[in-house]
C-alpha cells in the first residue's frame, strides 16, 4: 500500500511539471527552433595522465546502453559482473580489483554505501546522464574532494547541464523506451533557464517491466528452454538541479534525487529448487551542494556537501524461522562535507589540500528480536595534499592522502580506529617534438575499509578486520593524431600494469565462531589494457567510427603456496576481453554494432571442469534516426540486444537473456 | 580470491550460508550388521550453498580410484543439484538426501544409476529402520517414506528446522535446531518407531543439531548454541529413561560433525582437533585422536568404519574449494588422503 501510494504522489508530480511545460512551449512556438547537426569529429582526449575512459550520452545508443553498467562495459579492463535481466545486479571490477574498490561519483560527490561497498549500476538510468568517466587510480584535476583520491579508480557519472539562451530559455525532452521483457520507461527532462544567472533541470522517470526471459543450459535441463521469473521491476526516479553561475569561475550547483524501487530476486537457477519470492525494495534519497570560485591570483574553491538517506528492504517470504519469513530493513544515513583548495605557486606548479569529513550510520529493522548490526556509526577524516608540476616535457604529479576512521557501536566491539597514508605518484613525458606520442605511469597505493558488512554483520563480521590494501603500478603509451584526410583521427593507448592485493578480505566461515570474515587472500594481477579508437569520413555525409579494445588479466590467488589453489586464476575473472564498437553515420541516419568477446572463466578457485563457465561472444545492433516533426528535432531508435540469441552466463546460475529487442522515442521542445 | 562477497542482493544469502550450509551433517548409523568387506567409500560434497554443484566422489579401495562425480557420470546428463546434505547406503540402495534440491534421491549403492526421487522441500537427513527411511524437512517435521514404493506415508511434526536423526531403544531421536531463527530450537524430539508418535521431547543445549549412540544405548546431542551469548556443547541422553544424564564439558567450535564407534564418540572441539569421548569412563580420555600431527583445517565430516576402526575426517579447508577426505587407522595415524569436493559434508561407505 505505501509504494503504492508513493507510485501515485510520483504521476501527480509528472502530470505537475508536464501540465506548466506545454503551455509554456505553445506560447513560444513563434521562436525559430534551429537544430544545428554536427557532422565533424572531435579527437578523444584518452593522452591524460592516467588511463582515461569515457563515453558521453550521443555514444550511449552505439552500445546499446539502458544503464551505467551498459555504458561502460567495453572499457578496457573493465569487468561488468552481471546477474542478467533488467532489475539483476550489476556491479564492476576494474583491473581485477572488487567493485568496492571504485568509487561512482556523481556530480563530483561519491555515491557510498557503507554497508555493502558496492553500487549497483544498474539503478542508473542514462536519461539525465551526460557523460561517464572511468579514471584508474583518480581523476587528474588536483582541486577535488579528498574522496576522489580515495579509490583504485573512479567511475565519474555527470549529469545533464542545463545549455540554454535568452533566446529560448527552456527545452522540455520527452521520450519512452519500449521493449522486451515488458520493457515501459517513460521518461521527461525539463531544462529552464530563470535569469543570466540561475537555470534549473528536472529529470524524471518511471520504469516498469516484468523481466521476464527464456534461457537455457540449467543443470539437469541443459536443452531445455525456461524461463527466468520474480524479476520484475518497478523503479521511479526524480532528479532536481539548481545551478547558478555568475561566471565561469564562480558558480554553485544544488541537487536532490529521489530513486524508489521494487522488484523481484529471481536467484540462482537452482535444479528443482523452491521458485523464489524474494523482493527488494530501495528509497533512496539525496541532496548535495556543491560551489566552485577561482580567483584571478590563482587561488581554487571547492566546496561540496552532501545528506543521503538510503532505505533497503530484504524480504524473503518463505523462510524457515519462526516468523515464516525473512524481512530486513535497513537504513543508511550519510552526512558530508568537504573542502579543497589549489593555488597556483608557479605557472607550472600547482598545490591543492582536501579536506573530507564523513559520517556514516546503519541501522536495521529485523524480524528478529535480535539486532543484526549493532548499529555502527563511522567517521571518516580525509586529508589530502596533492601537487602538480610541468617541467618541459614531463609532467610529474602526486599526492599524499591520510585517512582517519573512526567507529562506534551501541553493542559489542567497535573496529579500531585506522590512521593510513596513501601515496600516489603519476607523470607523463612527451618525448617528441609535437605531443602526438606521450608515456605516462603511475603508482598507487590506496585501500578499501572493511564494510559494515565486513565488520558487524550478525555471525559474520569482524571487527579487528584490517582494510584490504592495493598497490598499482602502470605503465603506458599513448599516441594520437588529428588528420586532414581519409581518417579524422587516430587514437592508440596501451598501458600494462601489475596490482598487488593484500590482506584481501574474503567471507570465510571459520570454526573458530565469530570469524567469518578474514583478511586472508593476496592476489597478483598482470594485465594489459589497449584501446584504438578512430573515425573515417566514408562520403560527404558518411562517416564510420571504430573502438577496438582489448584486456588481458592475469589474477593469481597467491595466498598460500602449499594449497592446491596457489597460482590459480581468481573467479569471475576472464583472461582475455574483446570489445569492439563500429558504426556508421550517414546524414540523419545511424547503424551501429557493438561486440563483446570473453574467455572463459571459472566461479571458484580451483579452476577445475565443473567451476568452469565458457567463454562468450555477444553482439548488439542498434539504428538510430534524427528527424524534425513540427519542427522539433526527434530521435527514434531501435536496439537488438544479444542479436545472434547467445545463451551464456556471467555469473554462475544467472542466466543472460537471449535476443531481445528495445525501441526508443525521444522529442526535444 | 573473490569468494562469497556479501553485497546487499545476496546478504539473506549469505546468512542462509551460515545457518545451513556451514555445516549441519549427520552421523551414519549404518543400521545394518557389519560387513566384512567394503568396496569402496562415497563422499558427499555439499558444494556452494546456492551454486547447485554438489558432487560424489567415489573412492574405490582397490583399484584406488577416485572419480570426482560418481553420480554426473553414472547418470549422464544429469547432477545432484545444490547443497547434498545426507547420504546413506540402506540394503542395495543409496539414499543422497539434496536439500536445496528438495529432493531424495535413490540409486543403485553400487552403480549409482538413479531408481527414483522422492520430493521432500528442504530435506536434511535420512535414517532407516525396517522398510521406513525417515527424512528431516525444514518445514518442521519428519517424512516417513516407504522404501519399496518410495512414496510418502507419514509427516510427523517434530520441532523446528529438525537435522539430525538417531535410532536407540527402537525409539528415533530428532535434533530440532530452530537454527535458521535467532531463537533457536533446544529440545530433542523422540518418536516411537512402533506407534510413529512423538513421545517426549527432551529438552537440551540450544540449536542441537548431530546425533549419535553408543553402544549402551546413550544418545549424544551436539548443539551450536546462538553464535553468541549461548555457547554450543554436548548433551548425553539416557535412551532407557529419555531423560538428559549429563552435560560434559566441551568446546565446540563451528563444525559438529560425531561418529561413534562402540563405545567412543569422536568429534571435533573448536582448535580442530578431534575429541574422544568414551561411554565407560564418562568422561574425554583423549583431547586429539590424531597421534601424527596432521592438521586438519575445517572439520567438515568425521565418520569412523566399524569394521576396520579406521576414523575419516573431511577437511573443507577454506569452504570455497576442493577439500580433501583424510583416513586415519585406529591409533590416530594417517593413513591415506584423497582430494574430495567443496565443503565435503557426509561419508558413506559401500560393500562389495
Amino acid at each position: 500500500m505505501y509504494l503504492r501510494r508513493k507510485s501515485g504522489c510520483f504521476v501527480l508530480f509528472l502530470i505537475a511539471v508536464v501540465v506548466p511545460c506545454k503551455s509554456f512551449a505553445q506560447t513560444d512556438t513563434t521562436k525559430k527552433l534551429n537544430e544545428v547537426k554536427v557532422l565533424s569529429a572531435v579527437t578523444p582526449n584518452l593522452q591524460s595522465i592516467v588511463p582515461t575512459q569515457s563515453i558521453s550520452s550521443n555514444d550511449f545508443i552505439r552500445y546499446n546502453a539502458f544503464n551505467v553498467a551498459d555504458a561502460i562495459q567495453d572499457f578496457p579492463g573493465v569487468i561488468v559482473k552481471d546477474y542478467g535481466g533488467i532489475g539483476g545486479l550489476k556491479t564492476v571490477s576494474v583491473r581485477g580489483l572488487g567493485a568496492d574498490h571504485t568509487a561512482i561519483l556523481y556530480d563530483g560527490i561519491a555515491i557510498d554505501d557503507a554497508e555493502t561497498g558496492q553500487i549497483d549500476l544498474s539503478k542508473f538510468n542514462l536519461n539525465s546522464i551526460q557523460k561517464i568517466v572511468l579514471y584508474n587510480a583518480q581523476p587528474p584535476d588536483i582541486c577535488m574532494p579528498a574522496t576522489s583520491f580515495a579509490s583504485a579508480s573512479v567511475i565519474a557519472i555527470t549529469t545533464v547541464k542545463p545549455a540554454l539562451t535568452a533566446l529560448k530559455p527552456y527545452s522540455i525532452t520527452a521520450g519512452i523506451k519500449a521493449g522486451s521483457f515488458g520493457l515501459i520507461n517513460p521518461y521527461l527532462q525539463w531544462q529552464q533557464r530563470i535569469n543570466n544567472n540561475w537555470s534549473f533541470i528536472v529529470n524524471g522517470y518511471t520504469e516498469n517491466a516484468n523481466g521476464q526471459y527464456k534461457f537455457k543450459g540449467a543443470a539437469n535441463y541443459p536443452d531445455s528452454t525456461m524461463v527466468r521469473k520474480n524479476s520484475d521491476v518497478s523503479a521511479q526516479q526524480i532528479d532536481g538541479a539548481l545551478y547558478w553561475a555568475k561566471n565561469d569561475s564562480d558558480k554553485f550547483s544544488l541537487h536532490i534525487n529521489y530513486y524508489n524501487s521494487d522488484r523481484g530476486l529471481p536467484g540462482a537457477v537452482i535444479y528443482n529448487a523452491t521458485p523464489s519470492n524474494e523482493r527488494l525494495w530501495n528509497k533512496d534519497i539525496f541532496v548535495q551542494a556543491s560551489y566552485k570560485k577561482i580567483w584571478i591570483s590563482g587561488l581554487q574553491l571547492l566546496v561540496n556537501t552532501k545528506v543521503s538517506q538510503s532505505y533497503l528492504r530484504y524480504l524473503d517470504p518463505q523462510f524457515d524461522n519462526i516468523q515464516g519469513e525473512l524481512d530486513l530493513r535497513y537504513t543508511q544515513q550519510e552526512l558530508y562535507q568537504s573542502v579543497a583548495l589549489a593555488y597556483h605557486i608557479l605557472k607550472n606548479w600547482e598545490i591543492s589540500y582536501a579536506f573530507d569529513a564523513t559520517l556514516n550510520n546503519l541501522s536495521v529493522l529485523f524480524n528478529y528480536p535480535d539486532p543484526i548490526f549493532p548499529d555502527p556509526t563511522r567517521l571518516t577524516l580525509l586529508n589530502v595534499f596533492a601537487s602538480n608540476l610541468v617541467l618541459g616535457k614531463l609532467r610529474i604529479e602526486g599526492n599524499i592522502l591520510n585517512s582517519n576512521i573512526t567507529e562506534t557501536v551501541k553493542t559489542g566491539n567497535a573496529a579500531q580506529p585506522r590512521n593510513i597514508y596513501s601515496p600516489t605518484l603519476m607523470a607523463t613525458l612527451t618525448p617528441f617534438a609535437n605531443s602526438d606520442f606521450q608515456l605516462r605511469a603511475f603508482y598507487k597505493n590506496i585501500f578499501r575499509d572493511p564494510t559494515f558488512d565486513d565488520l558487524y554483520y550478525q555471525e559474520v563480521g569482524i571487527p579487528d578486520l584490517k582494510p584490504e590494501y592495493t598497490d598499482q603500478y602502470d605503465l603506458g603509451a599513448t599516441y594520437s593524431k588529428t588528420l586532414t584526410g581519409f581518417f579524422y583521427y587516430v587514437t592508440v593507448t596501451a598501458d600494462a600494469y601489475y596490482n598487488d592485493v593484500t590482506n584481501k578480505i574474503v567471507y570465510l566461515p571459520s570454526n573458530l565462531f565469530p570469524q567469518s570474515t578474514v583478511n586472508f587472500g593476496k592476489v597478483d594481477i598482470e594485465g594489459l589494457d589497449v584501446s584504438l579508437k578512430t573515425q573515417a569520413k566514408l562520403s560527404e555525409n558518411t562517416k564510420w567510427l571504430l573502438s577496438a579494445n582489448y584486456s588481458y588479466q592475469k589474477a593469481q590467488n597467491v595466498t598460500d603456496p602449499t594449497s592446491s589453489i596457489y597460482l590459480n586464476q581468481i573467479p569471475y575473472t576472464p583472461k582475455n576481453t574483446v570489445a569492439l564498437n563500429t558504426g556508421i553515420d550517414y546524414k540523419d541516419f545511424g547503424l551501429y554494432y557493438n561486440q563483446i568477446i570473453s574467455s572463459s572463466r571459472y566461479y571458484t578457485n580451483d579452476n577445475l571442469p565443473y567451476d568452469y563457465i565458457p567463454g562468450y561472444s555477444v553482439s548488439d545492433a542498434s539504428a538510430n534516426y534524427h528527424f524534425i516533426a513540427d519542427n522539433k528535432p526527434v530521435i527514434a531508435s531501435f536496439e537488438v540486444n544479444n542479436l545472434f540469441n547467445q545463451s551464456y552466463y556471467v555469473v554462475h546460475d544467472y542466466p543472460m537473456p537471449g535476443r531481445s529487442f528495445r525501441i526508443s522515442l525521444q522529442i526535444t521542445i | 580470491m573473490k569468494q562469497i562477497k556479501l553485497n546487499y542482493l545476496f546478504i539473506a544469502l549469505a546468512f542462509t550460508v551460515v545457518l545451513t550450509s556451514c555445516h549441519k551433517d549427520k552421523i551414519a548409523q549404518n543400521s545394518g550388521s557389519p560387513v566384512p568387506q567394503r568396496a569402496g567409500l562415497y563422499v558427499l560434497n555439499q558444494g556452494g550453498f546456492g551454486d547447485d554443484n554438489s558432487t560424489l566422489t567415489y573412492y574405490n579401495y582397490a583399484t584406488k580410484q577416485l572419480i570426482p562425480d560418481f553420480y554426473a557420470l553414472a547418470n549422464p546428463g544429469k547432477q545432484l543439484g545444490d547443497t547434498g546434505n545426507d547420504i546413506e547406503i540402506y540394503g542395495s540402495r543409496m539414499y543422497i538426501v539434496v536439500n536445496n534440491s528438495n529432493v531424495v534421491d535413490v540409486a543403485n549403492a553400487k552403480t549409482g544409476v538413479l531408481i527414483g526421487q522422492v520430493a521432500i522441500n528442504q530435506c536434511r537427513s535420512i535414517v532407516f529402520n525396517g522398510s521406513n527411511a525417515f527424512v528431516t524437512s525444514y518445514d518442521g517435521d519428519v517424512q516417513v517414506i516407504d522404501t519399496a514404493s518410495l512414496t510418502i506415508t507419514k509427516f510427523i511434526y517434530v520441532g523446528r528446522d529438525p537435522e539430525q536423526m538417531v535410532i536407540a531403544n527402537n525409539k528415533l531421536y530428532v535434533a530440532n535446531s530452530g537454527g535458521l531463527s535467532s531463537v533457536p530450537d533446544s529440545t530433542v524430539s523422540v518418536i516411537s518407531l512402533s506407534s510413529f508418535a512423538v513421545e517426549n521431547s527432551i529438552p537440551v543445549i540450544s540449536n542441537p543439531v548431530s546425533v549419535t549412540t553408543d553402544a549402551s544405548g546413550n544418545v549424544y546431542v551436539l548443539s551450536l548454541g546462538n553464535y553468541g551469548t549461548i555457547a554450543g556443547g554436548l548433551t548425553i541422553i539416557d535412551s532407557n529413561a529419555d531423560t538428559v544424564k549429563s552435560k560434559p564439558a566441551v568446546s565446540i567450535g563451528f563444525n559438529v560433525p560425531m561418529t561413534n564407534l562402540g563405545n567412543q564418540i569422536y568429534f571435533p572441539t573448536a582448535d580442530n582437533k578431534i575429541a574422544v569421548y568414551s561411554s565407560i569412563s564418562n568422561k574425554i580420555i583423549q583431547t586429539n585422536f590424531i597421534t601424527d600431527g596432521t592438521v586438519i583445517t575445517s572439520p567438515y565430516a568425521i565418520q569412523a568404519d566399524p569394521t576396520s576402526g579406521e576414523i575419516f575426517v573431511a577437511d573443507a579447508k577454506d569452504y570455497s574449494s576442493d577439500g580433501t577426505l583424510d583416513a586415519f587407522n585406529s591409533s590416530g595415524k594417517l593413513e591415506y588422503k584423497l582430494t574430495v569436493g567443496i565443503n565435503p559434508g557426509k561419508i558413506a561407505f559401500v560393500n562389495k
